[in-house]
């Protein structure tokens, strides 16, 4: 082999390490955004009552069930209890939590994609502080015993959402799938 | 050939035998519906060894099983209300997806509002009830709470209300009389207590009454009371202000005891009105000293 070509494979060499390098930091950096933005929610609150929801309020309570989902995808999929601090209160944080310490003893694990919340407020407090919302999801769940996907498949799911406002973020406090609304 | 011939059936006799045991197609049916903290079972076909996985809120189980045996689920398996995805797995996987309905009413979470208001108020006491099960699970069954607000054990105004969606609320206008009174909130046997106070509303026919002093003025409110006849409670904020030859002077003084009271330095002949929040009261001239 001649000098030259040894001197352009180690020059290949150096900048395929730096190009892996760049993609493993723009991998690593915005896993939490990256998850939140494939969150997809739209709020209805034309039948909302007996207070209205202000706009402002709206656009908080987007912001914050779209982060307590890709939280929540996150906590199940890594069994990590991290992500629930913030987003989730009382007992939704609590069945979670078991939720997530069940899978850890069994080698199971979640992993959610697709998400798209259609949420319609359906009570919203006089004194504005709860607001239930009727949350259709879709979303494609994979579930997981060790490395083996046991279930893929595309879900359609009810919840009944009772949010509460917190000091800098609307939280979610109960998170329960029904049949049907 | 012979040999091959009699190799190839064997591995075909030993597949067929060893699926005796695993590749019975396998089937099972979940229960149409299940009640929080209560047992239920999944019933399965077929025959050989399988794994079964249970995933809902607040379980994530993995067992092994023999197909066509019953799967009894604990009542601890079952207490978060919700969507249980059941996975049967020996040659291939079946899910199915049951409901866990919450059981009945064992709390009623009442959020009421506010704990302190003025007499008199449209719409200003509001309550929201949400009935729970022993689980912490919503409630969404149809249910009737019956709201009531009291006043020493005399009921002051009460309504029965249908829950939706798990939620029953009213909103009413606030007493005539200050004080303590209760809110409850019923719901069968449960019944949740909630407190809230009732003050006199602002001032009505605020009056003062002054005399000169050796070395001022002292001027004093009548008893204040708000329209409806109830006392300001202490602590409520009268202004006083003087207008005299030497200018304007004021005084902040709050009400004890349903009277409120200062003292003024001013010389000459002095004019003196008071004000109570955005009520104001008469105007009284005192004279100069002789």
């Amino acid at each position: 082999m001649k000098r030259g070509d040894q001197r352009r494979d180690r020059g290949s060499v150096r900048s395929s390490f730096i190009l892996a390098g760049l993609i493993l930091s723009l991998a690593a950096i915005p896993v939490s955004y990256a998850a939140d933005a494939n969150v997809q929610v739209h709020l209805n609150t034309n039948k909302t009552g007996p207070r209205a929801v202000e706009p402002l309020t709206e656009r908080g309570i987007l912001r914050d069930y779209r982060f307590a989902w890709a939280s929540m995808a996150q906590a199940l999929q890594f069994n990590t209890l991290d992500p629930l601090e913030g987003p989730f209160q009382g007992d939704a944080k609590q069945w979670l939590r078991q939720t997530i310490m069940s899978q850890r003893e069994s080698s199971l694990s979640r992993r959610y994609a697709d998400q798209s919340h259609q949420l319609e407020a359906v009570f919203y407090a006089p004194e504005g502080d709860v607001i239930e919302l009727h949350d259709t999801a879709q979303y494609q769940v994979q579930i997981l015993d060790g490395n083996k996907i046991i279930q893929d498949q595309h879900i359609v799911m009810h919840y009944v959402v009772l949010m509460t406002p917190g000091a800098d973020r609307w939280v979610v406090r109960q998170l329960q799938a029904v049949p049907q609304f | 050939m012979k040999m091959r011939r009699l190799l190839q059936i064997c591995v075909v006799v030993t597949i067929a035998v060893s699926c005796v045991g695993a590749c019975v197609a396998q089937d099972f049916r979940v229960p149409d519906s299940a009640t929080a903290g209560e047992e239920t079972a999944i019933s399965t076909s077929g025959g050989g060894k399988g794994t079964f996985y249970l995933l809902g809120p607040g379980v994530a189980r993995k067992n092994d099983v023999t197909l066509g045996e019953e799967i009894k689920l604990s009542s601890q398996d079952t207490r978060t209300a919700g969507a249980y995805t059941v996975i049967l797995c020996s040659d291939s996987c079946h899910s199915a997806v049951f409901f866990v309905n919450a059981a009945k009413p064992t709390s009623l979470t009442f959020l009421a509002h506010p704990s302190r208001v003025p007499v008199a108020q449209g719409d200003a006491v509001s309550g929201v009830a949400f009935p729970f099960d022993q689980y912490h699970n919503l409630v969404l069954a149809p249910a009737t709470v019956n709201f009531q607000i009291t006043a020493k054990d005399s009921s002051l105004w009460s309504r029965a209300v249908r829950a939706e969606n798990g939620v029953a609320w009213f909103r009413t206008a606030s007493g005539k009389s200050a004080g303590l009174v209760q809110l409850t909130a019923t719901l069968d046997d449960l019944l949740t207590r909630r407190a809230v106070q009732q003050v006199a509303s602002d001032a009505c026919n605020l009056r003062i009454m002054g005399e000169r002093t050796r070395t001022g003025i002292t001027v004093q409110t009548e008893p204040v009371h708000d329209c409806a006849g109830n006392v300001l409670p202490d602590g409520t904020i009268v202004t006083f202000t003087s207008i005299g030859p030497h200018g304007r002077g004021t005084v902040d003084a709050p009400i004890k005891q349903g009277v409120a009271r200062a003292q003024m330095e001013a010389e000459g002949a002095t004019t003196i009105s008071a004000a109570s929040g955005v009520v104001l009261g008469n105007e009284i001239r005192i004279e100069a000293r002789p």
